[in-house]
C-alpha cells in the first residue's frame, strides 16, 4: 500500500469545487509535483493533505493512518510556503527548533538536530538572526530547514521558490531534491512552473480544475502528454489546427497549407477536428535549397527572429499558416534572420488529440 | 551670522505653537496651580504641597480614587479581551458579513453616553439583576470602551498575516499553543494600547459611571459633585494627578514605540514581498 493516499477528495467552496474527485497515491521516497496553472486547485489539495483545509468529501491516509479528522498539529507533516512564513519574532534558532519543541523533545536533542540543519543547509552564523535580517534565498533555507528538522512523514512546499529570483530558484532545486533523497521522505510539491517540476520530480500529476488530469512519470508527461492541456502546458510546443483523414495505420491532418502525419491514435474518428503538437525542440530545420518542402511533416518557412537562450537558440519562422519555433543547439548549423528554411519533423514528435471545446 | 526664517515657515512654527499652548496651557495652569500656596493666581508660584497633602487626606477622595481604579482596570481587561476576540472572529470567520458586523459592533460609539448609563441602568437592574453597583459600573462601561478597543486592536491585526498561524499549527503546534506562541506575542502591543486607552477612558467617564454608581464616588464624579461648593484648590491638585496618571501611561505607550519593541509586531512591508 502506499504511503500516502488520497481517496476521492474533493473540496467545494461556496457552488465552486476547487478540488474534483482525486485518487492520488504516492510511495515513500518519493518526489512528487503537482503542476497546474493558478486557481487549478492544486494549494487546496496541498492544504487539505497538510490539515488546514477539510475535505468537502474523501479521506486522506499517511502512513496507512486516516487523518482526515485531524488538525494539522497531530499528523506529523511539514510545509514550506511561498511567503516563507518565518515567525517574525524569533530568530533563526529559534524557528528551526520550533517543530522539535513541539514535538517535546529533549533540549539535547533540539540542538544537535538545528545543528544538523543548520549544516546541510549552510546556514551558520545565522542562528541569532530574526527573518527580516536575512536574503531572500536565506529566508527561503530557513524554511525549508524548518520543514525537514522534525523529520516529517512528508514535507509539503507550496511554490516555495516562486519569490526567488531565477538563479537562486535553479540553485534551490538542486538543493531541494539532493535534501529529498538523503532523507528519503515524500516531497509533494506544487508549483505552476514547468521546469522545476520536471527538474526535480518522480512523478508529476499535472491539475486542471481541480482534477488530476494525469499523474505519471516526468519523462511521460513531457514525452507522450495524455491530453492536449498537458501537450500545451508542459513543454513548448505548436499547434496545428485541421480535419483528421485515416488510411490505414497513419492519420493525417490538413489544413492551412501544411500535411501532418502520424500513426492512428484511438479515439480520433474520420472528419473530426484534432490539434497536432510538435515540441519546439523537435522542429528540424534545413536550407530550403536542399527542397522536400512538399512532404507531409515539412513546411517551408522564413526564419524570422533568432532568440539566443545560450547553449541553443530558438528560431521563430513565419510560414503560409502562422508562426513556428524551433528550437535547436547551437552546435547545429544556424540560419540567419531573414532566410529561407524548410521545418520538418518525425512522424513520432507528433502529439494529436481532438480540438479541446475551450480554444476552438 | 543671521538665521534668516522665510515667513511662510514663521506663520506655521508660530501656528504649531499656538495650537500646542491651546492645548496644554490649562493643564500647566492646574499643574502649577495645584503646587503652589497661591492656587487662585500662581504667578510666580510659591511651591507648596499644602493642596496635595490636603487632597490625600481626603478620605472621599481616596475612596474615590480606588473606585476609578477598579473601573478603569476592569473594563479595560474586559473590552480588550472582548474586542480582541470580536477582532480575531471578524477578520477569519465573518467572511462576506464582516462590515455589517464591524458596524453593530462600532455603533456604541455614538450613542451619548448620559443614555447608555440610563439604560445599562435599567437593563441591569431589570434583567441582570444588578443593582446600580461597582459591578454594574464595569460592564457599562465595557459597553462603551468596547468599540474603541475594537478599532484599536483592528489597526494591528489588520497587518497580522494569519498564515502564521498556519505554518505554527502544521509544525505541530495546537490552536492554543498556536495563540500564545505565534499570535500573542505578535499582537500584544495593539492589545496593550487599547488596553491604555479603555483604562483611561473608563477611569475619566463620569456620565456612565455616574448614573450606575449614585453616590459611590469615583475620581470625576467626586470632582463633578464638589463643584456644588465652588472650585477648591484640591480640584487643582485632583486634576493634576489623573493627569499624571494619564500622561505616564501615555509615556509608557510612547517609550514602547520608540525603543522598537512594539515594532516587534508583525509588519508584512518588512518581509519580502509576498505575493
Amino acid at each position: 500500500m502506499a504511503y500516502i493516499h488520497l481517496d476521492g477528495v474533493s473540496k467545494q467552496y461556496g457552488s465552486v469545487w476547487a478540488v474534483d474527485r482525486v485518487n492520488m497515491a504516492i510511495e515513500k521516497h518519493e518526489f512528487v509535483s503537482l503542476l497546474g496553472p493558478s486557481g487549478s486547485g492544486k494549494t487546496t489539495l496541498l492544504r487539505i493533505i497538510a490539515g488546514l483545509e477539510r475535505p468537502t468529501t474523501g479521506r486522506v491516509l499517511i502512513d496507512g493512518e486516516d487523518v482526515t479528522e485531524l488538525p494539522p498539529h497531530k499528523r506529523g507533516v511539514a510545509m514550506v510556503f511561498q511567503e516563507f512564513l518565518l515567525f517574525p519574532h524569533r530568530t533563526v534558532y529559534e524557528n528551526l527548533a520550533f517543530p522539535l519543541r513541539m514535538l517535546k523533545l529533549p533540549k539535547s536533542e533540539i540542538e544537535a538536530r538545528v545543528e544538523w540543519v543548520v549544516g546541510i543547509l549552510a546556514l551558520r552564523g545565522l542562528e541569532k538572526r530574526y527573518p527580516n535580517q536575512l536574503s531572500g534565498g536565506q529566508q527561503q533555507r530557513v524554511a525549508l530547514g524548518r520543514g525537514l528538522v522534525g523529520r516529517p512523514k512528508v514535507l509539503l512546499l507550496d511554490e516555495p521558490l516562486a519569490n526567488l529570483d531565477r538563479e537562486l530558484r535553479q540553485e534551490m532545486e538542486v538543493e531541494i531534491r539532493k535534501h529529498q533523497t538523503d532523507l528519503g521522505i515524500p516531497f509533494i510539491y506544487v508549483t505552476h512552473n514547468q521546469e522545476e517540476a520536471l527538474s526535480m520530480s518522480d512523478r508529476i500529476a499535472v491539475v486542471r480544475g481541480g482534477r488530476i488530469e494525469d499523474f505519471a512519470s516526468r519523462t511521460d508527461i513531457y514525452d507522450r502528454p495524455k491530453t492536449a492541456f498537458i501537450a500545451q502546458f508542459v513543454g513548448r510546443s505548436n499547434r496545428f489546427i485541421g480535419t483528421a483523414a485515416t488510411a490505414g495505420d497513419t492519420i493525417s491532418l490538413s489544413g492551412e497549407g501544411v500535411r501532418i502525419e502520424t500513426a492512428t491514435r484511438p479515439g480520433i474518428a474520420d472528419g473530426e477536428r484534432v490539434a497536432a503538437y510538435v515540441k519546439n525542440e523537435k522542429v528540424r530545420l534545413r536550407p530550403a535549397s536542399a527542397g522536400g518542402a512538399g512532404a507531409a511533416n515539412t513546411l517551408a518557412a522564413t526564419v524570422r527572429y533568432v532568440i539566443l537562450r545560450g547553449a541553443y537558440a530558438e528560431y521563430v519562422l513565419g510560414w503560409s499558416g502562422g508562426e513556428l519555433v524551433a528550437s535547436r543547439p547551437r552546435s547545429e548549423a544556424e540560419f540567419t534572420e531573414g532566410a529561407e528554411v524548410v521545418a520538418f519533423w518525425d512522424a513520432a514528435d507528433v502529439d494529436l488529440f481532438p480540438v479541446p471545446e475551450d480554444s476552438r | 551670522m543671521r538665521i534668516k526664517i522665510k515667513p511662510g515657515k514663521f506663520a506655521l512654527l508660530a501656528t504649531v505653537a499656538l495650537s500646542y499652548l491651546f492645548l496644554y496651557l490649562p493643564v500647566v495652569h492646574i499643574g502649577l496651580a495645584s503646587f503652589a500656596r497661591n492656587s487662585n493666581f500662581p504667578y510666580p508660584p510659591k511651591w507648596s504641597l499644602d493642596i496635595m497633602a490636603r487632597l490625600f487626606s481626603n478620605s472621599l477622595y481616596q475612596t474615590a480614587l480606588g473606585n476609578s481604579l477598579i473601573i478603569g482596570i476592569f473594563a479595560a481587561l474586559l473590552s480588550t479581551a472582548l474586542a480582541g476576540l470580536a477582532t480575531i472572529g471578524l477578520m477569519r470567520h465573518a467572511g462576506r458579513r464582516a462590515p455589517l458586523y464591524l458596524a453593530l459592533f462600532i455603533a456604541p460609539l455614538f450613542v451619548a453616553e448620559v443614555l447608555l448609563g440610563i439604560s445599562s441602568l435599567i437593563f441591569n437592574g431589570l434583567f441582570l439583576g444588578l443593582q446600580g453597583n461597582m459591578v454594574s459600573a464595569i460592564l457599562a462601561n465595557t459597553v462603551h470602551c468596547f468599540s474603541y478597543a475594537l478599532l484599536i486592536i483592528a489597526t494591528q491585526l489588520y497587518r497580522y498575516d494569519w498564515r502564521l498561524d498556519d505554518a505554527a499549527m502544521v509544525f505541530g503546534a495546537s490552536p492554543a499553543r498556536t495563540f500564545f506562541e505565534v499570535t500573542l506575542p505578535l499582537i500584544w502591543p495593539g492589545l496593550l494600547g487599547a488596553f491604555i486607552v479603555t483604562f483611561i477612558m473608563a477611569f475619566n467617564n463620569l456620565e456612565i459611571s455616574f448614573y450606575l454608581l449614585g453616590a459611590t464616588p469615583t475620581l470625576p464624579s467626586a470632582a463633578w459633585g464638589a463643584l456644588r461648593y465652588g472650585v477648591k484648590p484640591e480640584l487643582y491638585a485632583l486634576a493634576t494627578c489623573v493627569n499624571l496618571i494619564v500622561f505616564v501611561l501615555l509615556a509608557v505607550m510612547f517609550v514602547l514605540m520608540r525603543t522598537g519593541l512594539v515594532t516587534f509586531g508583525h509588519r508584512p512591508e518588512r518581509e519580502r514581498s509576498a505575493v
